[in-house]
């Protein structure tokens, strides 16, 4: 297999049951995955375990992902906060279903080392822009799943302070990004 | 904003991000569901938040995960390019007297098929080590290739970190090119408690100290670093300390090594 293919084509090598692409998308993605999953669960152990199980239910249920209309990456990292952020708050798991949930539609192309090393240092830089209240408070919603009122709680900050500066937040970052 | 599509761009980002709630989560639930302009602006914002875990410091997984899951797996899979027929079966009654003789040797052709086909798997798993490796190789030489640039460029640095006093005893250098956004590692230090790691900061000349990577020590106490920053950040300082293991966004524990950059 190899190991320059595309998502798509990989994902269709799955369908085939062609494990050999499976162990490409790992290769390509899992260390992605692997940090945001540490970052959330301070959890090695944690970690590994939905690591396993994400890929596991990607080989399982790749069918039915359209690769054409979504991003496999930006699919993976959705579902590896999400399980995260259960575990973490200690709901139930996501079950297997979420491949038909959401269209997750991601601008970049991920598939080589030097991309994700490139967006790693977009996205590192887009953060630090942001001023440093703005920053904590979208660090509080995406790694510790945090609501506006959650987040109020937390800081001590009045809700609707918390819910402009998010907002703001979001704003400034889609501008750092797309710059 | 209009009648039509009832929400700003940015109420896509934060329901992404899963700070809406109540009635306000609700509401865009309810209208997403029957609008496909506005399920496509979600699809772009959910692909738009995903990429915030890029943020997290780098970890990798053991190998022993990769290795798991694909033992899984393979007890799932056909394996590659078998096909398998099933043919009508016949009772023992029904073969003439010539046919019983073929049965020994069909028996050592079946037997000969399963010995081909574990052969295969193993050789497929053999070629998907070997992509990995491959692919692996590339990037430690395409890494390398940086390092050596970066260490010949006349803006890159050399920090010294010095240790701490009531801290694990170590010592390290930083090599920063802050053109680049490269820095490269190499330091010393005792084995870190059980439920710690060690943590690299960058502490810039504005801003909070950016995470440069998390570490374990290794057998010796030595460890090399190559991290990535993002290019033109400043640094005042490079920084080592002890963490919950995992590490932290923002440094909590006590500096074990520190080095201005002068």
């Amino acid at each position: 297999m190899d190991a320059r293919a595309s998502d798509a084509a990989l994902i269709q090598r799955i369908v085939e049951r062609d494990e050999s692409a499976l162990a490409v998308l790992y290769d390509r993605y899992a260390g992605m995955l692997s940090s945001v999953l540490n970052r959330i669960l301070h959890d090695t152990q944690a970690a590994e375990e939905i690591l396993q199980d994400i890929f596991y239910q990607l080989w399982r249920t790749a069918g039915n992902f359209d690769a054409t209309r979504g991003s496999l990456p930006g699919w993976l990292m959705v579902i590896a906060r999400n399980r995260a952020i259960s575990r973490l708050r200690r709901h139930n798991p996501a079950g297997g279903d979420e491949l038909e949930e959401n269209t997750v539609v991601m601008q970049s192309n991920l598939e080589s080392n030097v991309a994700q090393t490139q967006m790693i240092g977009k996205v590192k830089g887009a953060l630090e822009k942001l001023p440093q209240e703005q920053r904590a408070a979208i660090e509080l919603a995406y790694f510790e799943g945090l609501t506006h009122t959650e987040i109020a709680a937390k800081t001590g900050d009045p809700l609707g302070t918390v819910k402009t500066r998010l907002r703001t937040a979001v704003e400034t970052l889609k501008k750092n990004l797309n710059s | 904003m209009t009648n039509a599509h009832p929400f700003r761009a940015e109420d896509f980002d934060l329901y992404a991000l899963g700070a809406l709630e109540g009635e306000e989560k609700r509401a865009l639930e309810a209208h997403v569901d029957s609008c496909d302009v506005c399920t496509e602006q979600l699809g772009e914002a959910y692909g738009r938040i995903a990429l915030i875990g890029l943020a997290a410091p780098q970890v990798r997984p053991s190998p022993g995960v990769k290795e798991q899951l694909m033992r899984q797996v393979v007890g799932t899979s056909t394996g590659r390019g078998g096909t398998f027929v099933v043919m009508p079966s016949k009772k023992p009654g029904m073969l003439s007297g010539w046919m019983w003789a073929l049965v020994p040797l069909a028996g050592g052709f079946a037997v000969a098929l399963v010995f081909l086909w574990l052969h295969t798997l193993q050789l497929d798993a053999q070629i998907d080590a070997l992509n990995a490796r491959e692919q692996e190789q590339e990037r430690e030489i395409a890494q390398e290739r940086s390092v050596i640039d970066m260490l010949g460029a006349k803006d890159t640095v050399v920090v010294s970190l010095a240790e701490q006093k009531q801290q694990p005893q170590g010592t390290a250098r930083v090599l920063y090119n802050a053109k680049r956004g490269l820095l490269v590692y190499n330091g010393a230090l005792p084995e870190a408690p059980p439920d710690k790691s060690y943590q690299l900061w960058l502490v810039p000349t504005t801003g909070a100290p950016i995470s440069a990577g998390v570490f374990e020590t290794t057998e010796g106490g030595a460890n090399r670093i190559v991290a990535s920053v993002p290019p033109g950040t400043q640094a005042k300082a490079f920084a080592v300390t002890l963490e919950p293991r995992g590490g932290k966004p923002a440094p909590t524990g006590p500096f074990v090594l520190l080095g201005p950059v002068s």
